[in-house]
């Protein structure tokens, strides 16, 4: 965009005016959080109460949370990314400190994978900050960038996101892993790779997951979990069992679903993980395709709106970060639904704003605020000069 | 700004990523919806079968024979064993447990061998402490449930076990009925198979919703389990003690009498006089196992999907290499022991060994009997003769190929190339059996075989040993309806009844056609071996001079018996017959004959019967003599309410014709069906068998005027409340008729067997005590004729009592297997239930041997 006379003289006056927040983004993110909610007190409520404790119980825990997310939504969107831009290197350094310390001692497994860290009350999973953290990083390096880019370029990015990738690798968390390879791939595309280059990332992709499986570093189990979901006639109570179950619930739906409360598949837990990674087997199941079909098109919605969001930055850096927020987003539904649909492995990623966990709701609120704050700063303010990176 | 195009891109991908799950969610939830509302449907119900209670067995009185109890069982339900804590689980049930045979590894491998959702059951009969134990630290105990088990009880143990049966897993037949389940139990034998459609009721079901953990929520509805119907059966549970008893005091007794003949026969060295030809007698016995082998070998191959013939064939073949086998032996070797006991087990059962191994050296196999022991002490060369010096005790005997020694254990026989050629030990009592039938509506009040089992052990399961242990004794198997037996005389009843009806009396033989017939030894197999083998080279016979003779015309005509007789044949055949009283009975009349079981009598009968009737092509009757024995039901299996009866045999020539085509080994490989056969048939001898039950049912017949009843153990099937569901009401299988006076007449006979002076079981009922004189009866000594002619084999004895003589109630049948004579040992059995039947259970005397009688 070349820089005009015009822009300088505009009033101050219109500033405020200039701040408009995105609607089109804020609706659907409160709409699926709200649905959200739901979702999650249908699915938990009966095991609850059968447990004997408050049906709400973990319902107002993801409450307080949406809360505090929302917030930071906002205070994120108001932020000037180009602030958020002096922060990179440490959130980067921040984000690989926590994810070496989730692999010592301090870190608690979980279900057979080290996925998290307890400070005091409050314990959370590093592996969703640093998805962020990539992407603020990957951005600065990437805004930088020549058109068309140079290779040492891309071999710097790919470095920038291996290093996290090995340490999420010894969590072990292939799901995230997936999430980094495909973001940093997105990313190196809309910053101006080049076809070749594109093509040498995508066979360094494969040749790299390739041999990763040869060389015996994924356990037997994950190959077994990942590799599940192609096996039509399968164990359908061992490996498969949980995709099995879920995809049962979503068909009992229907066209229209069972009902708010009246999925019997997800209410009497043949579902496992129903409130977080399975969530959406609640919505399959009690508010049918219309209902699936609902938010999937809304996180359609919102995800257009952070393209847009990108495609309107005022500079390299926010287009790159709201570009890294879409695919960011993109990956997680698509990966999420598609496994309780099968036609995904199992692989852990919950689906943004409405699987229960505070981690990954607060940073994927923090996240699409990110890319709010691109839109709301999608043209220069008076007296700011629009730079292009060198 | 620029590179829009490639946001554009990014945001297409994504979108078809999108597109992608919406095509696949439209798969899902509107195409294949039904599909997955099925699966669900069946993923919330869980039903469960409830079993329902087996029916009781009570006897005629109302005494609980087989009964339901309740125990406890510790059962894990593998869907909720979580994998990781599976071993951990294992380990702590086996230290629950404390069953040495039950460690953590067993119980792991079951664990693993099991489906999810599959039950196992780890501990039965939990006491009341164990299974608190369990309910109140059910979280040490994930998955674990104690369950109310039912089991199968019979609080008289033993009375009655192999008409009642036992219960077990179901074989690959009983899977085939519909109703059968692979954990069901279904009844193996006796009344608890053969009415176990209606003894095992019908399964309810309890419908469950259910969670994924398969914890119930709720119940969704109930079909109870209807509970089996009890049986009554016609069985008097104190008769049948009685008979129990009996039976065993009778088994006993032979034994006692064997193990005294043989401590005398020891004393005066005697021994040799059993000897006999083994190589032959081996020979004989392998050529016959050879031809069942290949017998069965070809039947099963003519029905290859039949697991039961093959394992025959197989069996059949091992048994022919056997007997085929010899085993060498060498210097020093142990070859038995001339102590004249016999070997007995740990049940206090006699058992022929069949197998001992000869290198063992020392007295393993020997155990409890090194007296007199034989050891084989060197060969030596002699003239191109190699023979053996035996050592007994030290005393040495030399050897010579084809001598033989006679042994606790078998009979032994070595031949100088050193090689031992063996015959198990037919001396031995083996087994008593007993029926009490009333002869007034076929109802069987007391049926036992001895040895016998307690059902119970199934319950819990029989170990191996235990299996093997009775299995070789065949104590599971119901010899009053499967065992054949030849029924020796006994049988001249039929002929009895035949002569009245037919009217068909010996020849008169003038007592001056008495010839003096010195050394006239009968040869070949085709004259019965005498019961009493004495040393008497000289012997009375009378020879037919058949001008002469008129035959008796009635019952009551003399007929002179002088001990042996030469028969001719109309095919001009003669041949010498002797009476198993050597000197004869005298003069006698039909009824005279049946109370002293002259032979001869019955043997002029049958001749009558062949000269005159003969004929290969049927027209003449020749077969008079086998109707009138078929018509009483022998041949045939009677139909009782009871599984894998046997049906006996009546030779005729057909039959006879039809083994020999067959090679069967069961008659002469050579020459034709001949009037030898027949007399040997009229006295219950040759190829003749019957059963027990077939006997008494066929008595029944005869003395009560000539009903057929078909024999029955069960009265009535009533449901729980005691109302009657079913009967199994007296049935009629065939009218014979009799004249009036037949039976009549027969029952006043045999009272006189009993109490008249030349009565048979005069002897074994002399302690009677009061009302003697209702009682009757008829002794029988069938011989087994064995491979070899001029061994003495030991007699089967029979007694058929009848009491009260007048209108008889019971039909008492008893037989000891190798027991040795009918009047000796089998009467003194019978006696003692008829003192309990006619005096009552206070008036039963211990058990005396009887008179050594046919």
């Amino acid at each position: 965009m070349a820089m005009t006379q015009e822009r300088t003289q505009i009033s101050l006056l219109r500033r405020d005016r200039q701040l408009r927040p995105d609607l089109f983004l804020i609706i659907p993110y409160l709409i699926l959080t709200g649905l959200g909610l739901v979702m999650i007190y249908s699915a938990s409520a009966p095991r609850l109460e059968a447990l004997g404790v408050s049906p709400t119980r973990e319902v107002e825990q993801q409450a307080a949370f949406v809360l505090i997310g929302i917030m930071a939504f906002g205070i994120v969107s108001l932020i000037d990314t180009r602030i958020v831009r002096w922060w990179v290197p440490i959130t980067y350094i921040a984000s690989i400190g926590t994810l070496v310390m989730v692999l010592s001692p301090l870190g608690t497994v979980v279900k057979g994978a080290q996925r998290w860290i307890q400070f005091g009350p409050v314990r959370f999973q590093p592996a969703e900050i640093a998805k962020l953290a990539v992407i603020l990083a990957l951005a600065a390096l990437l805004s930088a960038a020549a058109r068309p880019m140079k290779w040492h370029r891309v071999v710097q990015a790919v470095a920038l996101v291996a290093l996290p990738s090995a340490l999420i690798f010894l969590q072990p968390d292939l799901g995230t892993m997936l999430t980094f390879g495909f973001i940093a791939g997105v990313m190196i595309f809309v910053a101006g790779a080049t076809w070749r280059q594109m093509a040498a990332l995508i066979v360094a992709g494969i040749v790299g997951t390739v041999g990763v499986f040869q060389a015996g570093a994924i356990k037997a189990y994950q190959i077994t979990r990942l590799t599940a979901f192609l096996d039509e006639t399968g164990d359908v109570l061992g490996a498969q069992y949980n995709q099995y179950q879920s995809q049962i619930a979503i068909g009992t739906g229907g066209l229209f679903g069972k009902g708010l409360f009246q999925g019997t598949q997800t209410n009497l837990r043949f579902v496992p993980e129903q409130s977080s990674d399975f969530i959406f087997t609640a919505v399959g199941e009690q508010l049918g395709f219309v209902g699936s079909l609902l938010v999937i098109v809304l996180f359609g919605i919102i995800i257009w709106r952070v393209l847009v969001a990108a495609a309107n930055a005022r500079d390299r850096f926010g287009q790159l970060v709201a570009t890294g927020i879409a695919a960011l987003l993109g990956f997680h539904v698509f990966v999420n639904i598609g496994m309780t649909v099968r036609v995904m492995p199992v692989t852990g990623l919950p689906l943004p704003f409405m699987s229960s966990g505070g981690t990954v709701f607060v940073a994927m609120s923090v996240a699409l605020g990110l890319a709010h704050s691109v839109w709301m700063r999608r043209s220069p303010l008076p007296g700011e000069i629009q730079s292009e990176a060198p | 700004m620029n590179g829009t195009w490639r946001l554009a891109g990014v945001g297409l991908i994504l979108a078809a990523m999108l597109g992608v799950l919406g095509l696949r969610l439209w798969a899902i939830q509107v195409t294949e919806t039904d599909e997955y509302t099925a699966v669900a449907e069946r993923n919330l119900i869980r039903v469960v079968p409830t079993p329902a209670p087996r029916g009781d067995i009570f006897d005629r009185n109302g005494e609980l024979l087989a009964g339901t109890e309740t125990s406890l069982a510790a059962v894990v339900d593998m869907g909720l064993v979580e994998d990781d804590f599976a071993a951990e689980l294992a380990q702590r049930l086996s230290a629950f447990v404390g069953d040495p045979e039950q460690t953590a590894g067993v119980i792991l491998e079951r664990f693993e061998k099991a489906n999810s959702g599959a039950q196992i059951i780890i501990a039965k009969d939990l006491t009341e402490q164990q299974a608190l134990t369990l309910i109140e630290h059910r979280e040490d105990f994930p998955g674990v449930a104690v369950i109310p088990q039912p089991v199968r009880s019979y609080p008289l143990g033993d009375l009655a076990a192999q008409v009642l049966g036992y219960i077990g897993k179901p074989s690959k037949a009983d899977l085939e009925r519909p109703e059968v389940k692979g954990t069901d139990v279904v009844g193996k034998a006796g009344v608890e198979r053969s009415y176990d459609g209606a003894l095992r009721g019908t399964e309810g079901i309890i419908k469950y919703q259910v969670d994924a953990n398969r914890s119930v929520l709720q119940s969704l509805g109930e079909q109870e389990a209807a509970p089996g119907d009890n049986l009554i059966l016609t069985i008097d549970s104190g008769v049948q003690a009685q008979l129990q008893e009996s039976l065993k005091a009778g088994l006993e007794l032979s034994r006692d009498l064997e193990m005294a003949q043989r401590r005398e026969a020891l004393a005066q060295d005697s021994i040799p006089t059993r000897l006999f030809l083994a190589r032959e007698a081996a020979q004989l016995e392998a050529e016959r196992a050879q031809i069942k082998a290949d017998a069965a070998v070809a039947a099963a191959a003519a029905d290859p999907e039949n697991d039961g013939l093959a394992a025959e064939a197989e069996e059949a073949v091992a048994a022919a290499e056997e007997a085929a086998g010899s085993v060498e032996i060498d210097e020093g070797d142990v070859l038995g022991s001339l102590y004249p006991g016999l070997p007995i087990d740990q049940n206090g059962v006699c058992v022929p060994i069949q197998r001992i191994d000869l290198d063992v050296g020392s007295a393993t196999v020997l155990s409890g009997v090194k007296e007199r022991m034989m050891k084989l002490h060197s060969v030596r060369e002699d003239r191109s003769q190699r023979i053996a010096l035996v050592e007994v005790d030290g005393e040495r005997f030399e050897v010579e190929k084809g001598d033989r020694f006679a042994t606790t254990l078998r009979v032994m026989a070595v031949d100088s190339d050193g090689i031992v050629v063996s015959h198990s030990d037919t001396w031995c009592p083996v087994r008593s059996v007993g029926v009490v039938e009333n002869p007034k509506d076929g109802s069987i009040i007391a049926m036992a075989s001895y040895p016998s089992f307690e059902p119970s052990a199934f319950v819990n399961g029989l170990t191996q040993a235990q299996w093997e242990s009775l299995g070789t004794i065949n104590a599971f198997t119901n010899f009053a309806i499967q065992g054949q037996y030849a029924p020796a005389s006994t049988f001249k009843a039929i002929s009895y009844v035949l002569a009245l009806e037919e009217g068909i009396y010996p020849m008169d033989r003038p007592v001056d056609d008495r010839l003096v017939d010195e050394g006239n030894k009968p040869a070949g197999g085709e004259t019965p071996p005498s019961g009493e083998d004495g040393g008497n080279g000289s012997t009375t016979t009378t020879t037919l001079a058949p001008d002469a003779l008129k035959p008796l015309t009635s019952d009551t005509d003399l007929y002179n018996c002088t001990g042996s007789l030469r028969f001719e044949f109309n095919d001009g055949s003669s041949q010498v017959y002797r009476d198993w009283k050597r000197n004869g009975h005298g003069p006698l009349d039909l009824h005279g004959a049946l109370q002293a079981s002259c032979d001869l009598y019955f043997w002029e009968i049958a001749l009558r019967i062949w000269n005159e009737r003969s004929d290969e092509n049927g027209i003449n009757n020749e077969d008079l003599w086998q109707q009138w024995a078929r018509s009483f039901g022998f041949g045939t299996e009677t139909g009782i309410d009871l599984p894998f009866e046997k049906p006996g045999l009546i030779p005729d020539r057909q039959w006879f014709r039809e083994e020999q085509r067959k090679e069967t080994g069961r008659v002469r490989a050579n020459g034709p069906w001949v009037g030898g056969d027949l007399m040997n048939a009229v006295v219950g001898q040759g190829t003749v068998l019957v059963t027990p039950l077939q006997l008494a049912n066929g008595f029944s017949a005869m003395i009560n005027g000539g009903t057929l009843w078909k024999p029955r153990v069960v009265q009535e099937l009533v449901d729980q409340s005691g109302e009657t569901v079913d009967e199994n009401p007296k049935t009629v299988l065939a009218t014979i008729d009799l004249s009036p006076g037949t039976s009549p007449a027969l029952r006043r006979d045999m009272q006189m067997v009993v109490n008249g002076p030349i009565g048979t079981a005069r002897k074994a009922f002399a302690n009677f005590g009061p009302n003697v004189s209702t009682v009757g009866g008829k002794t029988g000594t069938a011989e087994i004729i064995k491979a070899v002619e001029d061994v003495q084999e030991v007699d089967t004895a029979w007694f058929v009592g009848i009491a009260p003589v007048l209108s008889p109630d019971y039909v008492v049948t008893v037989v000891v297997e190798r027991g040795g004579s009918g009047g000796r040992v089998a009467a003194p059995v019978a006696r003692q239930v008829l003192q309990y039947l006619v005096n009552g259970e206070d008036a039963v005397t211990p058990i005396v041997a009887g008179a050594e009688a046919d």
